[in-house]
């Protein structure tokens, strides 16, 4: 009889990274061995500035999102000082966890075991029966408060949180993804956005890292979205009551070719993050001017910006532009999906859509549509992708290659002021991201 | 309160529609649909508003026809294999709404399998069934799924 005797768990070297990762390809192990995303855990979503709440969430004092940072649950709060707190979701008293709901409003966070109440910042509020508790009990003692984790910061009400003590500035990490979120702001005519009430949580079994990689891969869908593509081929043109074609559209814009993949230019920057040039063309979400709802959008986004403005704020047409290591970006469609790494073959995506202040109401219904057709478990396009990166881990997980290949393009990229350029054929973001991945992993503490 | 063979003749409706859908019978399905119908399936626990809260399906006839190709298609990578169903109709009640009109609720379980995985979906119908012949015609059929605003999975095939 074989009994398994469990291995030792051995801390990974700086080494043992490196020789996970070559040029043009990647060792199976950086996506199917735990001590990997034990370290990831600890390197990247631990020492990073990880997103972690949209600030139109937390307006009032005691607004909450609860989320997750690296393997912690957490609270992001607005407490009365206008500041916002990051706290573990987990009494300080027996060790239970305290708000079971996503998000909502409370004055104090309440332990329902045996009572201690804490303020948003974290701090004791009341304990029953003080008397007998110790005299060196005391309210202002940190660990008698619900423990506040790491740093946060925002960039213009996307407030991201780091366990890192001494983090790189956020701006240094965002770096030219500014632009993207300036972008999503700039094209709310009252230069303010909302991140919708409603959204998905879809969860895959896999990596966390496929997702990303898929999210910077446009060689992949005239492959993998052939089954929607043609049957919106074959569907008749305006024939939906719904959606002003919408739907059909964005199956249509699936079908890529030799045109697409050679005319789609991809970046690649320092830290991870990339981004694709725009890749629907067609419909209602491209401001076409015989369509009502963009003429009244345009003419209310021109009268904050001018036309000049207005034109270069929507001539901006990135698409999937992805903050290393978990957050990726649809200014054009107000749209956000948001990593979320649970195991190393687990995986969760949040997926939002926002709302342009002084916008017509359509073009958030438009936003809305476009949540629904790409994110939902019922989407067209994204459970075939979903579909993929399950078998990619199914694929990771055996012990067989180990070396999987991202060469596509190897050697034809070049570069420009802020990193690498290729054609949409090429997996230089894959490239691009591996490379900073072996840099979060192999840095020392800061 | 209905009269018992209007009753049973609704009742009997949605076993078909449960039929169809578990023999993959696609396009046999969606001619139960009137040619405006509509399939909804909202993404939150009493939602009424299907433009600025985000449905997990919210289409009509034109765009179902869509997804039934896909369905028929075999091609699509979630499809494969194809999933085997059984949709479980039960506690039907229903009323007469309007003339030649009826609102139906009805309880649903389903469960899915393929290849290794088996999930099970339960939750609440609402119908609009509008009287078509000796038969009736789906305006609206609304799908609340228990955990509507869980963690999901892909889905394929229709509730």
């Amino acid at each position: 009889m074989n009994i398994h005797i469990p291995q030792p768990d051995t801390a990974l070297t700086a080494d043992d990274i490196r020789g996970l990762v070559r040029p043009d390809h990647v060792h199976r192990r950086a996506y199917s061995d735990p001590a990997v995303f034990r370290l990831e855990q600890e390197r990247i979503f631990g020492r990073l500035w990880i997103y972690v709440a949209h600030e139109s969430q937390l307006k009032n004092p005691g607004d909450f999102v609860r989320t997750r940072l690296a393997s912690h649950e957490i609270l992001v709060t607005r407490h009365t000082d206008g500041n916002i707190y990051v706290l573990q979701n987990r009494c300080p008293h027996r060790g239970a966890r305290i708000c079971m709901a996503d998000r909502g409003n409370a004055k104090v966070f309440s332990c329902p075991y045996h009572a201690w109440s804490f303020r948003p910042d974290g701090t004791l509020d009341s304990v029953p029966h003080r008397k007998s508790y110790p005299d060196a009990f005391s309210y202002d003692d940190p660990q008698n408060h619900m423990q506040r984790i790491g740093r946060v910061d925002s960039y213009r009400g996307f407030v991201f949180a780091t366990l890192n003590e001494t983090p790189a500035p956020l701006l240094d990490h965002l770096g030219g993804m500014t632009d993207v979120i300036d972008n999503l702001i700039d094209r709310a005519p009252d230069g303010e956005i909302e991140i919708a009430d409603s959204s998905f949580i879809l969860e895959y079994r896999g990596n966390w890292k496929l997702h990303l990689e898929n999210a910077a891969d446009i060689f992949h869908p005239s492959f993998v979205h052939n089954s929607s593509v043609q049957p919106a081929r074959r569907a008749p043109a305006n024939a939906s009551m719904l959606d002003q074609d919408q739907t059909r559209e964005m199956l249509l814009a699936n079908g890529f070719g030799t045109t697409e993949w050679e005319g789609i230019q991809l970046n690649g920057l320092p830290g991870g993050h990339a981004y694709m040039n725009n890749i629907y063309t067609r419909g209602v979400l491209t401001q076409q001017d015989a369509d009502p709802v963009a003429v009244r959008y345009r003419d209310a986004l021109a009268k904050r910006l001018g036309t000049d403005g207005m034109a270069r704020v929507l001539g901006v047409n990135r698409f999937n532009n992805i903050i290393y290591p978990n957050l990726v970006i649809n200014a054009q469609y107000q749209q956000m999906r948001v990593t979320v790494p649970v195991s190393v073959d687990r995986t969760l995506l949040y997926i939002h859509c926002f709302r342009l202040k002084g916008a017509p109401d359509q073009m958030f219904h438009r936003a809305v549509r476009f949540l629904t057709t790409l994110g939902s478990p019922m989407s067209m396009i994204f459970s075939d992708d979903v579909e993929m990166l399950e078998r990619c881990q199914q694929g990771l997980e055996k012990d067989v290659g180990p070396w999987i290949d991202i060469s596509r393009g190897y050697g034809m990229e070049s570069r420009d002021a802020d990193g690498s350029v290729s054609g949409a054929a090429s997996e230089m973001p894959m490239r691009v991201q591996f490379q900073a991945w072996v840099n979060y992993l192999t840095a020392e503490a800061a | 309160m209905l009269d018992h063979e209007t009753q049973r003749r609704i009742e009997l409706f949605l076993f078909e529609e449960a039929r169809l859908l578990d023999s993959g019978q696609f396009q046999e399905w969606l001619k139960l649909y009137e040619p405006q119908g509509i399939y909804w399936m909202p993404s939150q626990p009493g939602q009424t508003d299907p433009l600025n809260v985000a449905s997990i399906v919210y289409e009509d006839h034109a765009i179902l026809s869509i997804r039934v190709q896909r369905l028929l298609e075999a091609r699509a990578l979630v499809l494969t294999p194809m999933p085997r169903t059984t949709h479980l109709v039960s506690n039907v009640e229903a009323e007469q709404a309007t003339d030649g009109e009826f609102k139906v609720g009805a309880a649903f379980v389903c469960v899915e399998h393929q290849a290794d995985k088996q999930k099970i979906y339960s939750g609440r119908h609402s119908y609009q069934l509008a009287r078509r012949d000796d038969s009736f015609r789906i305006k609206m059929k609304r799908v609340a799924l228990m955990n509507s605003d869980g963690i999901h999975g892909p889905m394929a095939v229709p509730l």
